[in-house]
């Protein structure tokens, strides 16, 4: 008599066992979808949007053109995105660097680092064309 | 037994859970990011209907149609997002005819660093005054260099301060004399010093000769559109004496077109600059000299859900852009986010 009353407490243990363990599972899985902002991680897609609408009226030439470097340094800080860090380096049409001094706005040290590649063409009467290498990352 | 289930659960459910929740949060992402592109990218339906006050879009887009460039947004389509603007589009209308029933969105426009003023300091002279101003251009509390252009607005007063350049923050006189009426007006126009499409502008109403200025919208709803500024005074004894356009390079005084059921149209003239134009009117209701304005586009424009009181929204990403409005850069950011799972 005592050991069949044993067995079925040892039953119902195992079900409210079961119960708990479902339960805790719906709530954490409700729990972790709930209100998750992200930022947007598509660096690449955000350096390129922000690098064709520069070159739109043809800008990021004439920053180069003139070596305005910290000129082109200035712009890049206000158009992209607070909390990223950015380099980028222009080179000519046979991929010698031309920028005399750095173009960034921090160190690229350890994040994930987006990399896009922008041909420029300069609207000066005379045709140069530039490749402009900016590279991303998120501040951590 | 129990703790046998227990663990073999506990493995079964760590080890599947993160990947299929990654698996559908790369694929919202992806999908949420077009949405916020096509909305930038795409005119809508009619292609004009931000000039068109009636016109409710059958096909939400914020593009401009007769851009040459992508992520040019159309002056009036962004005026109609504004609480503002009398002829706004309500969430529900947004919601409908961007015919995505699965998602809610937000969009935020706003210049890319801002402009703050403070009145630091009142000399009283004689027959005049004085009024210190600190004007500061930051982003993220760091110092913008740019260079401002300063107008004031009194009764029947409309003054040019020039140009300024400022290395972020700048102390400024303001002289007025004591026959003009108050309360007046400093609007602040600022362009980036290194690219002359990165605008901002504030306007700070003060008292001279006056009690302390009403807050901004005390007196007449002030909502331009399709190169139209439409004025409708909130009390019936409110009389317009003056109204202005202002932008970085040009000041005018805007002519009245009609007036009909308690609404006044002053034309607002087609200004190539690359700047926001600052529509400032000046007027009495009843013996209480008032000043109101605006800008044109509407914008800081902040329109929908937000995510971070939604309770029934799952992941909510951001998508930030540079768009250009009427040839000048600001900020757009586009949440959207989708049911729970």
């Amino acid at each position: 008599m005592r050991k069949q009353r044993r067995g079925q407490i040892r039953i119902i243990e195992a079900f409210l066992a079961v119960l708990i363990i479902f339960s805790s599972l719906a709530i954490s899985a409700s729990l972790t979808t709930e209100h998750k902002t992200v930022e947007s991680s598509d660096l690449a897609s955000v350096g390129l949007q922000t690098l064709t609408k520069l070159d739109s009226d043809g800008s990021l030439g004439a920053y180069i053109d003139n070596g305005d470097w910290s000129g082109l340094r200035e712009t890049l800080s206000l158009l992209l995105p607070e909390g990223v860090i950015f380099n980028l380096t222009v080179y000519d049409d046979e991929m010698r660097q031309i920028n005399t001094e750095a173009i960034a706005n921090g160190e690229l040290n350890g994040q994930e680092v987006a990399s896009i590649k922008y041909v420029c063409v300069s609207q000066n009467p005379n045709f140069k064309c530039y490749v402009v290498q900016l590279r991303l990352a998120v501040v951590k | 037994m129990v703790l046998l289930v227990l663990s073999a659960m506990t493995t079964t459910s760590s080890l599947l859970y993160p990947p299929i929740s990654n698996s559908f949060g790369d694929e919202a992402f992806t999908r949420y990011g077009e949405i916020a592109k096509y909305i930038l990218l795409n005119t809508g339906k009619p292609v004009d209907w931000g000039k068109n006050s009636q016109t409710v879009p059958e096909d939400f887009g914020l593009a401009d149609a007769d851009a040459a460039d992508p992520y040019t947004l159309d002056v009036d389509k962004v005026s109609r997002l504004s609480g503002e603007n009398l002829h706004v589009l309500s969430y529900a209308q947004i919601y409908t005819s961007l015919k995505i029933p699965d998602v809610s969105l937000r969009i935020e426009i706003k210049p890319l660093f801002e402009t703050f003023v403070n009145l630091t300091a009142t000399y009283e002279g004689e027959g005049e005054t004085t009024y210190e101003f600190e004007v500061e251009t930051m982003r993220s509390g760091v110092s913008v260099p740019a260079e401002l252009r300063l107008y004031v607005v009194a009764e029947n007063w409309l003054q040019n301060l020039g140009v300024h350049s400022s290395d972020g923050k700048i102390c400024l006189n303001v002289t007025i004399s004591k026959d003009v009426g108050g309360p007046a007006l400093l609007v602040v126009l600022a362009k980036s010093r290194c690219n002359a499409k990165i605008v901002s502008f504030v306007a700070y109403a003060f008292a001279h000769n006056s009690q302390n200025p009403e807050a901004k919208g005390s007196f007449l709803k002030l909502s331009p559109l399709n190169h139209t500024l439409t004025v409708v005074p909130k009390n019936v004894d409110t009389t317009l004496t003056d109204v202005y356009a202002l932008t970085f390079n040009y000041a005018s005084t805007l002519e009245q077109t009609t007036s009909q059921n308690q609404s006044i149209a002053f034309a607002i003239p087609r200004l190539l600059d690359s700047s926001p134009t600052v529509l400032v009117a000046t007027g009495w209701n009843s013996t209480r000299f008032f000043i109101e304005w605006t800008v044109y586009p509407q914008i800081p424009v902040a329109v929908g859900i937000s995510p971070s009181e939604s309770v029934s929204l799952a992941d909510v990403y951001a998508y930030t852009f540079t768009v250009a409005i009427n040839s000048a850069f600001y900020r757009c950011t586009v949440w959207i986010g989708g049911p729970k799972q």
